[in-house]
């Protein structure tokens, strides 16, 4: 057997504890990374499936407080270089037993941006159901907002996860449902590089209005500022959090192995050789945490994903750059955590060493 | 190799615990040290053998000053065995991995259990074997290059009469076939085998006994 495993293998409870750390470490750096990249990803992807402008009241922070005259649409649909417009109410209330739910009011040329599992799109008085929230509240046949009871005509599939978990009805109800004529417009193009002149056209419109390309709008977006923001300060904190666990677990092991280090100093192995000894075996667990790590870290966000609880709001895409970055920082902090406290315990007296270590 | 050490005074923290000690080694000698507990006959020794640094003071190997030594790795390596008080084998290696661990020439391991009654027990751990045996292992890891002097700290510390003076005998073997040995021990015995006798007091040589 090769000398790191069986060094490893001897004092196999620490082992496993530093294994563990690592472990556990890696994976929280892992999800809290995917996780919160998850959400913006899938914000920007549902407002881009089918925009590439975006209309709303000027000057608001949220679409959920924009109120724009859903009779617009006619003004705008002519101008060249469009291909369609919808209206979207956007709008949130509690459906029992859950405290809140999200609602989309869309005009019927969006509808088809739907995919239909069972049943039919919605007419007056009826709503259809993502699959995931159809699921969650156990196939119900009605369902009651604002006191209203809704008749469910049908259930669509969406693979974005606010979607997938939402209500969707029509225009109309949603407008007497929130009192307002529309959130936003969506207006998608047949020639894409009219995009900023029909921006100008749209604004010129007045009345309040603010268009943006899609692209433009989410980074300028507030909401996706605040998510964003927040979720790197997230991420940056859980990947130093996990940096100082994994350098903090070698060191301690370093330090633990004071005496043998000295030992083999005493023999007269040289301090290259010793470290060499010692990058290998932390090389080992390295890697073999990272690989438990990312296996845990892919199921549980699987688990997540499906599960009913989250009403697939949270999900979270393990990409291969972050695959690449987090093994790049594991082992590097693996061997930075290693190595510093080596080359500082072989500048001590072997004599030091040994009698503070205690083998 | 001579060994000559020069005003070694060694402080831990504020408190002095060599207060100039000078004394010469002769090749080939085998030197006793002995004094109380807490004379300063381990720091002396760990001194004597480079793993540690003194204070102030100066030791010098065949006239070199510890700076003149190169790499002091390999230095330790090709001229100085030392034996602890405590084994402080590598609890994860074999007994034969122990002593072939900084062997220059791995052939002479096994004769080298053989010769010191351990060959049996070549793939055994530290912990599956008794003290004397563990005791032989370090010294066979002490001895395998052939180092010019053996710094043995207390080396029957841990062991009953019987195998004290197996240990002894063994050191005598080597020693009549060249190899220095400076030992520390409390055990009178010791004095029976060698050539000169230090006796330590309070961080000072009291006296030196020449045979
Ligand atoms: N690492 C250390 N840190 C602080 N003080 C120490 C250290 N090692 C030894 N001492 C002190 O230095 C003095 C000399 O210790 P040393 O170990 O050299 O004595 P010794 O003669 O070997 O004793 P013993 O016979 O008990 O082994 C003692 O007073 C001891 O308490
Ligand atoms: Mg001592």
């Amino acid at each position: 057997m090769i000398t790191p495993l069986k060094a490893l293998r001897k004092n196999r409870f620490k082992t496993a504890l530093i294994f563990i750390s690592m472990s556990v470490s890696i994976a929280a750096i892992f999800l809290i990374s995917a996780i919160s990249g998850g959400v913006v990803s899938m914000y920007s992807s549902m407002l881009k499936t089918d925009g590439d402008v975006i209309v709303t009241q000027k000057g608001i922070a949220d679409t959920f407080f924009s109120d724009i005259n859903r009779s617009l649409v006619s003004s705008i649909a002519p101008m060249e270089g469009v291909k369609e417009v919808s209206a979207l109410i956007l709008g949130a209330a509690p459906v029992e037993p859950l405290p809140i739910v999200g609602i989309y009011g869309v005009s019927e040329n969006r509808f088809k941006s739907y995919t239909l599992k069972e049943g039919s799109y919605p007419s007056a008085g009826e709503v259809m159901l993502g699959s995931k929230i159809y699921e969650t509240l156990k196939r119900p046949e009605t369902i009651l907002l604002s006191k209203q009871t809704f008749k469910v005509s049908g259930v669509f599939k969406s693979r974005i996860g606010f979607e997938d978990g939402g209500v969707v009805m029509n225009l109309s109800d949603a407008g007497e449902l929130f009192h307002k004529s529309a959130s936003i417009f969506l207006v998608s193009l047949s020639d894409l590089s009219r995009s900023d002149a029909l921006v100008a056209e749209i604004n010129a419109l007045g009345n309040d209005l603010e268009a943006k390309t899609t692209d433009s709008f989410i980074d300028s977006y507030n909401q996706f500022k605040i998510i964003q923001t927040s979720s790197d300060v997230i991420g940056a904190m859980a990947f130093l959090m996990g940096i100082l666990g994994i350098v903090s677990m070698m060191s301690m092991v370093v330090n633990d192995r004071k005496a043998e280090f000295g030992i083999m100093r005493s023999v007269g192995l040289s301090s290259g050789v010793i470290i060499g000894r010692l990058l290998s075996e932390t090389l080992l667990i390295a890697i073999a945490a990272y690989a438990v790590a990312l296996g845990a870290s892919l199921g549980i966000l699987e688990l997540i994903e499906h599960a009913d609880k989250f009403q697939g709001y949270i999900n979270g895409e393990i990409t291969a750059a972050l695959m690449f970055n987090v093994f790049a920082v594991s082992v590097t902090m693996a061997l930075v955590g290693t190595f510093l406290p080596a080359l500082y315990a072989s500048r001590i007296d072997p004599m030091s060493l040994i009698q503070r270590g205690g083998a | 190799m001579r060994i000559e050490a020069h005003a070694l005074e060694h402080f831990y923290g504020h408190e002095k615990v060599l207060n100039g000690v000078d004394l010469v080694i002769e090749p080939g000698s085998f030197t006793a040290i002995i004094g109380e507990s807490g004379s300063g006959k381990t720091t002396l020794l760990s001194i004597l053998s480079t793993l540690l640094q003194p204070s102030r003071g100066s030791v010098r190997y065949d006239g070199k000053t510890f700076g003149e030594l190169g790499n002091i790795d390999r230095f330790r390596r090709h001229n100085i065995g030392f034996v602890f008080q405590f084994h402080y084998l590598i609890s994860y290696l074999t007994l034969r991995e122990n002593v072939a661990l900084a062997a220059l020439d791995q052939t002479l391991v096994d004769p080298l259990l053989e010769a010191l009654g351990i060959a049996r027990l070549e793939g055994r751990y530290s912990d599956e074997v008794s003290g004397g045996e563990r005791q032989r292992a370090a010294i066979a890891r002490a001895l395998i290059n052939r180092p010019s002097v053996v710094f043995a700290d207390e080396p029957t510390g841990n062991l009953d009469t019987k195998n004290a003076l197996g240990v002894y005998e063994l050191f005598k073997r080597f020693s009549i076939e060249g190899t220095g040995f400076v030992v520390a021990s409390h055990d009178k015995k010791i004095a029976d085998y060698a050539d000169i006798i230090i006796e330590m007091e309070d961080g000072v040589v009291k006296q030196i006994h020449q045979r």
